[in-house]
Parts: structure tokens; C-alpha cells; sequence
């Protein structure tokens, strides 16, 4: 591949990643509406968010590292859509594998816990604490799953994981051989992208939505920004593990719009655990599930 | 003379020129220079040791009939590197103001410098050990010198210098019991002569061997269940020392493991080795035996409250990698674990540096009495935030690659439990680190601190130094990488074949450079999206949302103690503090044998005793 076509991608990737990102959050609200009985809002409005969030002539910083945090936020999340490769794009996923795409995924929570910490607010700080804490619960079931992954496909490289699955057709899917993990892999999803009844760190009524708190304006636009590519990237690494990826832009979209939907349709069903019940339902049924998947794929 | 006489001589010159000029003011910077002098006598011995030649000492002794020779492979080359490299920046953070004020405040300055170059030689001399009588010799010698560090502060220091010694003389013991079965069996100590002898022994003494050797090392490498004197001994050494102490000294247990398991008994041997009982063999054991030390001693420093405590605690935690990647023993995993050594010896070093450099202007390690400190020392922070990084293992960071090597071994040889371990380990460390760096350097700024100022140039320069080596070293692992695979090909372990940026693997390759290079390029974009933004307005830190109160300067707005309390709600009742009680058990038991025999002893007359001596002694001449 010459360096033109893969500094194309390289700049294609993450931009591609936004556009469908706030198709996701508009989708996000979509269901939240039809669920309540309300209209919602209308397509652009998640574009609209953002800019009006970026313009916004109040913008309080409280410290340098306030600002980087929300810069490695959006940043890290721009980077990591490089890794991940949708049709007709690889960018560097050769160069970085799986693994490296799991924890170039925490920079941007880094950045964020290092930007909030610096707001000294308490709310801010319970609000990291219970992140950090379910980033723990979550990614005990989530690692299982990767292993699980990388074990049966023999190879941490998600283009070939890829291709293998979609040489065996729908029955090469990794949701088809490995349907335990596929399941302990939503669980994992779930508490990844922060929804009930997993939103202990944002939690509205009891810590005055936690690391939000002290951001405003475009502090809180990135913030946005950040959670488009956050349920992009869920939505891909999902579909890119367990459902054979993207054979072309059609089906990938539909797969990576359906996965995310579910999580979104089970978060307005649920209220909030307390941290501790969620740590402990995390590491028992998707640990459990997890494991067992972990078992028939080895032997 | 051969290039290792100029390092030993020169190492030894520094001892004794501390000696004797310990006292003034600018033995600091004496040491300072000797230590960078003793790094370019070992920087000459590179390309030799690169060809695969073997540096020989020329002075030999001789002691019961064995002969002692020193010689320094790859192994030891790798291991002094880091030495160094941790005693010459200790010295220069000692070197300055540090040192001037450790002074001033009644401490021992001449003992602190005498002490960290004991250590550094006789470190020196251990790693050149060419058989086990020189092995054993100089891990006595690093023994006392640690030791010697571990007193310079006084009061409670010594009192973990007493446990310390205590676990490494029991330790030293367990090998010197090792060293005898096999000189009975080889008739000498010399690495070759064991390496012939061992196809003779029978499983049983190979086991016997292991548990003797594997327990002495592992008291110096802080292995589970021989852990619990060395987050104390550590954390409470000055400064510097702890500096040292935390980068380096632990991993000669390490240096140990890999000479006599892996070098001298074979790792294929440890695989045969059953043990009972169980489905594992030897080589499992000392696998889980790291992964357990991956994950309490981290889950325990989650819970300390004093910041030099918590990263002593991860010390012992992060031996746990080393040793695991050592263990499985393939290309990737045993360069996971030789990197680890040296990825670690950065991190710990820089972050017990940022540390003092938070007490030196405060006086406090106590987490639940800082914060805010990021507009007062911003260079310390970033030296902390660059360590934490590392610590933790996130990309760029050096600390990503190692733990990434060993990683992918377990991927590849299946090992999903020990894999599962070691992520474990890895969140916990997440969690605690960023513990470490809130409650210093983030919220908010107590009155009595707004008054502090960034720690000094003599402080700040080694803390730089480390932060641009981690981060190289991070982006271009193949610079270490390249030692790594002379270490491995000097040991006898399948030797990686590294790129500059990692690792090409048909399986998943790894590529340091473009990961950087494309992460940088996000925080660019993301920078300019920033920026392009509506103007900021910074405010002060009370102007806050409070719910509806008004903030004042004397209202504690930090959210410090208790950090995790969701979690701890839930995993408290799992800190059972069970080695502690199995210590004191311990402890008790000898107390409750001793006080029975002075019973005994007192209790009798001593005439009766000279009459069963001298019963027992006809009984034995006339039969």
C-alpha cells in the first residue's frame, strides 16, 4: 500500500467514525423518544449540539491539564479509529492488533480523569472513582472475551480476524463458533458504554452527573465528540469480533447500528445499580458465561 | 587489565573515595561523576558483548579448595546497565539541594552516599558471579549493603531492616543448603560442572534443588508468600535510596532466577517436575506463583494511604511480569519479562523521585494531606504522570511494551487464566495510580501549599532525563529490545526478533512507531478542535459548583480518603491479611520453641548435661 492511500485512510478513518458516531447518539435519543413517547429530535440535532457547544461564549477552564484532558479525550478515541478497519480500509490495524486497540481505548478515559481531577470538584472525583471502578468490573468479562477471540482465530490482527470470519461466510461468524463469548461480550458492552443500568459514574441525582460537572461549552462538546466515537468504536470491535465485520458499507452499518441499538434499548429499561452490585453481577454472569465460552473454544 | 578490571576497580575506587570524602558538601557530585564514569566503562564493553564475548575478571580466589572467578555475560551487562543507570541518577537527585536539607535535618548524608555505592558494587560484583561460590558470596554482599541503605533514616527504617535481614538470611540460608547438595553430587561449584551433573539427578533432588534456590531468590525478588518485608524497608529509605532500591535492587532475586532455574537447571527440566496433587508442574507453579504476586501486592497498595508505600507495593506487584514472562520462557514472553526489568527500573524510579520531590516541598507523603500541587510543581507532575503512564502500561509508555510481550505469549501459548491474572494486576494498577496522582497533584490546593514551589533544577534534571528515556524507549522499543536479545541468546532462551518499533509477528505484529505517531496525530486533531472553540475563561478552583453553598478557602473540597469506596464496600472482606498472620505464626512458634528450650536449658543442672555428653560420647567410641 503506498503512504498516499494510507494517509487518505488514516484521515478518512476517524472522520467516517464521527459522521456515523452522531447518527448513533441521534439514533441513542431516537429510541429514548419512541420508548417515552416523544417525538425527538430531529436529524441534525446532534450536529447542532456540538457546534452550538463549541461557540458558546462561557467557557470555563479551570487549569492546563483541564484542557489536555479534553484534548486527549477526543484525540485518543481519533486514534484509535485508525486501528480499527472498516471495508475497504485497514489504516494501521496491522500495525497494532487488538491488544493495542483495547488500551489505546483507556487514553482518552485517562485524559478524561486527568482533566476532571483537575476540576476539584468531588463530584468530578466519586464520578472517576466509579468509572475507574467499572472499567474494572467490564473489563475482566471484556478480556475473557478478547482472549477467547485471539485463541480461536489464532491471530490478535483484526484484518485477518476479519477475513477469516468472512471466508466462512455467515457461518464463520464468531457469534456462530463462539456464541458464549458473543454473549459475556455484550454484557462487557454494556458496561463499556456507560448506559443503565450501568451509568453509576454519571448518575444525575446522586453526584450531579460526576465528571460532567464542572465541564461547559466546548469542554463538554468534546465530551460529546467523545461519546460518538466511543459508540462507534464499541459498535465496530463488536461486529469486527463477532459478526464478520463489514463485506461492504451497506452491511456493516446495519450490523454495527444493530449492535449498538441494543445496549441503547436496554439502558432505558433499567435503573441504576449501586458500584458494588455492579461489580459483582459484572464478574459473576459474564465472567462465568465468559469462561465456560473460553472453555469449549480451547478444547 | 581486561574492560570489567576497569569497572570493578572503578566501582570499588567510588566506595572508597565516598568513604573518605562523604562529608563535604559535593560528594554528591563526586558520586554523581563516578557513577557516569562506571556507566562509559560498561558503555566500552558493549560491542564485545554484543559479539557474544564473555568479559573475564582477572583476579581470581580461591576458598575451600573452590576456585571464584567473576565474568560478565549479556545477562550481566543488561542487568549493570540498569544499575547504573539507577545509582547515577539517584546520586545526582542526592547531589543538590535534596541532599543539602536531608543533611540539615540531622540525617546521615555521608552513610546515605557510602551506602548507595556499597550497594552499587557489590551489585557489580554479583551480577559478574562466574560460579556459585561467587554467586553466594556476592549476594551476601548485596545483602548487608542493602541493609545498610535500609538504617540511613532511622526509627522505623530499622526496624524494617530488622524483618528484611531476617527474610534474607533465612533466604541465604535455603541457598547455601542448595549450594551444598549440589557440590556433594557435582564436587564442585562451577557452572559447568553443575550443567554436566544435572541429567544425574534424580527428580526428587531437582526439586529439593528448586524449592532451595527458587525460596532464596524469591525472598530478594519479593515473591509471594516471601513478600512482606520489602514495601516497608523500601518506602521508609530516604530519597534516593528509595529510588534505587525500588528499580533496581529486587530484580537481583530475578538476575538469580534466570541463572540458576533457567541457565543452570533448564526450564524443560522445571516442566517435568510434578507436583503433587495438582495437574501443574514446576514451571505452572512458578507461572502462578508470579500471577499472585501480580495481583495482591497491587490490590494492596489500592489501599495505602502514604504515597511512598503505595509504590513500594507496587515494586513487588510488577516483579510478578518479570518473572511470569521469564517462565513461559518462549521468544516473546521472556523479552516481555528482561524488558519489563528494565521498562520498570524507569517508571519506579521517576515516580518515587516525582514523590520526594512532593515531600521535599510539603513534607507530607500522606495522600489524604496533598493535592492540587499541579499549578505549584507542574514538571513534578508531569514526571509522575509520564510514570504512572508506565506503570500502568498504557501506550507510549515504555511500561506498554513489556507488558504487551508478555501478553502475547500468554496468547499464544493459552494461557487465559495467567492471562486474566495479569490484566487483573494491570486494572488494579490503573485504579491505584491514579489514586496516587489525584490525590497529589489534582484537586484541590490546600491553603498551607499555595505557597510551594516546583522542586529544584538538581531534582527536576534526573526526573527529566527518565521522562524522555521512557517515552523513547517507548516509541522505539527496539533500542532495548536489541539488549534484550543478547540476554536471551546468552541465556539459552529462543531469541526474539525485534523491529525498532516492536515486533513483526504473522499472528499480530506490533509496531511502537506508527501507534505513537498516529496517537499524536489524534491529539492534534483533537487540539485543533479545541482550540478552535470559543475562548476560555480560567477560574479560580473555589469558583465551583457546590450544590448551592459557597466554597472558602477553608472548606476541604477534595475528594481524597477512601478513594474507591465502592469497590472496597465489596473486596474489603477479601484482605484477610493472611502472610501477615502466617508471619507473626511463624514468629510465635520460634518464640514458644526458644522460650521452651531456655526452660529446658535453666531448668536442669549442668552437671547432668557434661553426664549425657559423656554417656552418649563412650556409647559412640564403644560401639
Amino acid at each position: 500500500m503506498s503512504i498516499q492511500i494510507l494517509l487518505m485512510e488514516l484521515v478518512l478513518m476517524p472522520l467516517v467514525a464521527f459522521v456515523v458516531g452522531l447518527f448513533m447518539v441521534l439514533m441513542l435519543r431516537r429510541i429514548g423518544a419512541k420508548l417515552q413517547r416523544r417525538v425527538g429530535p430531529p436529524m441534525m440535532q446532534p450536529l447542532y449540539d456540538i457546534v452550538k457547544l463549541y461557540g458558546k461564549k462561557t467557557q470555563i477552564s479551570h487549569g492546563w491539564m483541564h484542557d489536555i484532558g479534553i484534548i486527549m479525550a477526543v484525540g485518543g478515541y481519533v486514534a484509535a479509529e485508525t486501528l480499527l478497519p472498516v471495508p475497504g480500509m485497514d489504516g494501521i490495524a496491522d500495525k497494532g492488533g487488538l491488544v493495542t486497540l483495547v488500551y489505546v481505548m483507556m487514553i482518552p478515559s485517562l485524559g478524561l480523569a486527568l482533566g476532571v481531577g483537575q476540576c476539584a470538584n468531588p463530584n468530578g472525583s466519586i464520578g472517576i472513582a466509579r468509572a475507574l471502578t467499572a472499567m474494572l468490573a467490564y473489563d475482566v468479562p471484556f478480556v475473557i472475551v478478547v482472549f477467547g477471540v485471539a485463541w480461536y482465530f489464532g491471530t490478535t490482527n483484526l484484518v485477518d480476524i476479519i477475513a477469516i470470519q468472512q471466508a466462512g461466510g455467515v457461518s464463520g461468524w464468531g457469534a456462530i463458533a463462539m456464541p458464549l463469548l458473543a454473549i459475556a461480550g455484550l454484557f462487557a458492552l454494556q458496561g463499556m458504554l456507560g448506559k443503565q443500568p450501568f451509568e453509576i459514574y454519571i448518575a444525575p441525582a446522586e453526584i450531579a452527573t460526576g465528571p460532567m460537572v464542572e465541564m461547559s461549552g466546548k469542554y463538554l462538546g468534546g465530551l460529546f465528540v467523545m461519546q460518538c466515537f466511543q459508540l462507534y468504536t464499541a459498535g465496530v470491535l463488536y461486529v469486527s469480533l463477532f459478526l464478520g465485520g463489514g463485506e461492504n458499507w451497506l452491511f456493516f452499518l446495519i450490523k454495527v447500528f444493530a449492535v449498538v441499538a441494543i445496549p441503547m434499548t436496554v439502558a432505558f429499561l433499567f435503573p441504576r445499580y449501586k458500584t458494588e452490585q455492579m461489580i459483582r453481577l459484572m464478574w459473576k454472569w459474564p465472567v462465568m458465561i465468559g469462561l465456560l465460552g473460553l472453555a469449549f473454544v480451547m478444547h | 587489565m581486561t574492560p570489567l578490571d576497569e569497572l570493578l576497580l572503578f566501582s570499588g575506587l567510588t566506595l572508597v573515595l565516598l568513604l573518605l570524602l562523604g562529608r563535604f558538601s559535593y560528594a554528591g557530585k563526586i558520586a554523581t561523576v563516578f557513577y557516569a564514569g562506571q556507566l562509559l566503562f560498561l558503555a566500552k564493553m558493549a560491542d564485545r558483548i554484543a559479539d557474544g564475548a564473555i568479559m573475564t575478571f582477572s583476579l581470581q580466589a580461591e576458598l575451600f579448595g573452590q576456585q571464584m572467578s567473576w565474568r560478565y555475560d549479556a545477562l550481566s551487562w543488561f542487568f549493570a546497565v540498569i544499575t547504573l543507570g539507577a545509582g547515577l541518577l539517584s546520586s545526582w537527585y542526592a547531589s543538590g539541594e535534596w541532599g543539602e536539607r536531608f543533611r540539615r535535618r540531622g540525617g546521615n548524608l555521608w552513610l546515605l552516599h557510602v551506602a548507595l555505592a556499597a550497594n552499587v558494587f557489590s551489585m557489580l560484583i554479583l551480577l559478574g558471579s562466574g560460579d556459585l561460590l561467587a554467586l553466594f558470596i556476592g549476594w551476601e554482599l548485596v545483602s548487608w549493603a542493602s541493609f545498610l541503605l535500609m538504617t540511613v533514616a532511622g526509627g522505623r527504617a530499622i526496624q524494617a531492616a530488622m524483618r528484611y535481614i531476617t527474610y534474607a538470611m533465612s533466604g541465604a540460608m535455603a541457598i547455601l543448603a542448595g549450594i551444598v547438595l549440589l557440590w556433594s553430587h557435582a564436587g564442585g561449584l562451577q557452572y559447568g560442572q553443575i550443567i554436566d551433573v544435572m541429567p544425574q539427578l534424580s527428580q526428587a533432588q531437582v526439586w529439593l534443588l528448586v524449592a532451595l534456590f527458587g525460596a532464596g531468590f524469591a525472598v530478594k525478588m519479593g515473591l509471594l508468600p516471601f513478600h512482606l518485608w520489602q514495601a516497608a524497608a523500601y518506602a521508609e529509605t530516604p530519597g534516593p535510596g528509595a529510588a534505587f532500591f525500588g528499580a533496581i535492587s529486587a530484580r537481583m532475586g530475578l538476575y538469580a532466577i534466570i541463572l540458576v532455574l533457567v541457565q543452570l537447571i533448564g526450564l524443560a527440566r522445571l516442566s517435568e517436575l510434578t507436583i503433587p496433587f495438582t495437574f501443574l508442574d514446576m514451571r505452572d507453579f512458578w507461572a502462578w506463583i508470579a500471577v499472585l504476586t501480580i495481583i495482591l501486592p497491587t490490590y494492596t497498595a489500592l489501599r495505602q494511604t502514604d504515597a511512598r508505600y503505595l509504590l513500594a507495593w507496587h515494586g513487588i506487584g510488577q516483579g510478578g511480569y518479570m518473572l511470569l514472562g521469564v517462565v513461559l520462557g518462549d521468544a516473546l514472553g521472556s523479552a516481555g519479562g528482561l524488558l519489563h526489568v528494565f521498562n520498570y527500573a524507569t517508571n519506579q524510579a521517576v515516580l518515587f523521585f516525582a514523590v520526594f520531590a512532593v515531600m521535599f516541598r510539603t513534607g507530607t507523603a500522606d495522600l489524604n494531606k496533598l493535592g492540587g500541587l499541579i499549578t505549584r510543581m507542574p514538571i513534578s507532575f508531569f514526571a509522575m504522570l509520564v510514570g504512572i503512564i508506565g506503570l500502568a502500561g498504557l501506550p507510549p509508555m515504555n511500561g506498554f511494551v513489556s507488558k504487551w510481550f508478555v501478553y502475547r505469549s500468554l496468547m499464544v501459548e493459552g494461557e487465559p487464566l495467567l492471562f486474566l491474572g495479569a490484566i487483573i494486576g494491570t486494572l488494579g494498577t490503573i485504579l491505584s495510580v491514579y489514586k496516587l496522582i489525584h490525590n497529589t497533584f489534582l484537586g484541590q490546593l490546600r491553603v498551607e501549599h499555595v505557597e510551594v514551589r516546583e522542586a529544584p533544577w538538581s531534582m527536576v534534571v534526573p526526573m527529566i532525563i527518565l521522562m524522555l528515556l521512557i517515552f523513547a524507549t517507548g516509541v522505539a522499543p527496539g533500542l532495548v529490545l536489541d539488549w534484550v536479545a543478547l540476554v536471551q541468546s546468552a541465556v539459552g532462551l529462543p531469541v526474539v526478533e525485534n523491529t525498532l518499533g516492536g515486533i513483526e509477528l504473522a499472528s499480530g505484529s506490533l509496531d511502537m512507531l506508527w501507534v505513537v505517531g498516529v496517537l499524536f496525530a489524534g491529539f492534534g486533531i483533537g487540539a485543533l478542535l479545541f482550540y478552535s472553540g470559543g475562548r476560555t475563561r480560567q477560574v479560580h478552583q473555589l469558583d465551583n459548583y457546590a450544590g448551592g453553598h459557597f466554597l472558602t478557602a477553608e472548606t476541604r473540597y477534595h475528594y481524597s480518603d477512601n478513594f474507591y469506596a465502592g469497590l472496597m464496600h465489596l473486596i474489603r472482606p477479601w484482605y484477610r491479611g493472611s502472610f501477615v498472620w502466617l508471619e507473626s505464626t511463624l514468629g510465635s512458634l520460634l518464640g514458644i520453641a526458644a522460650s521452651l528450650m531456655q526452660r529446658l536449658y535453666g531448668a536442669l543442672h549442668p552437671s547432668i548435661y557434661l553426664l549425657v555428653t559423656v554417656v552418649v560420647t563412650l556409647t559412640w567410641v564403644l560401639l
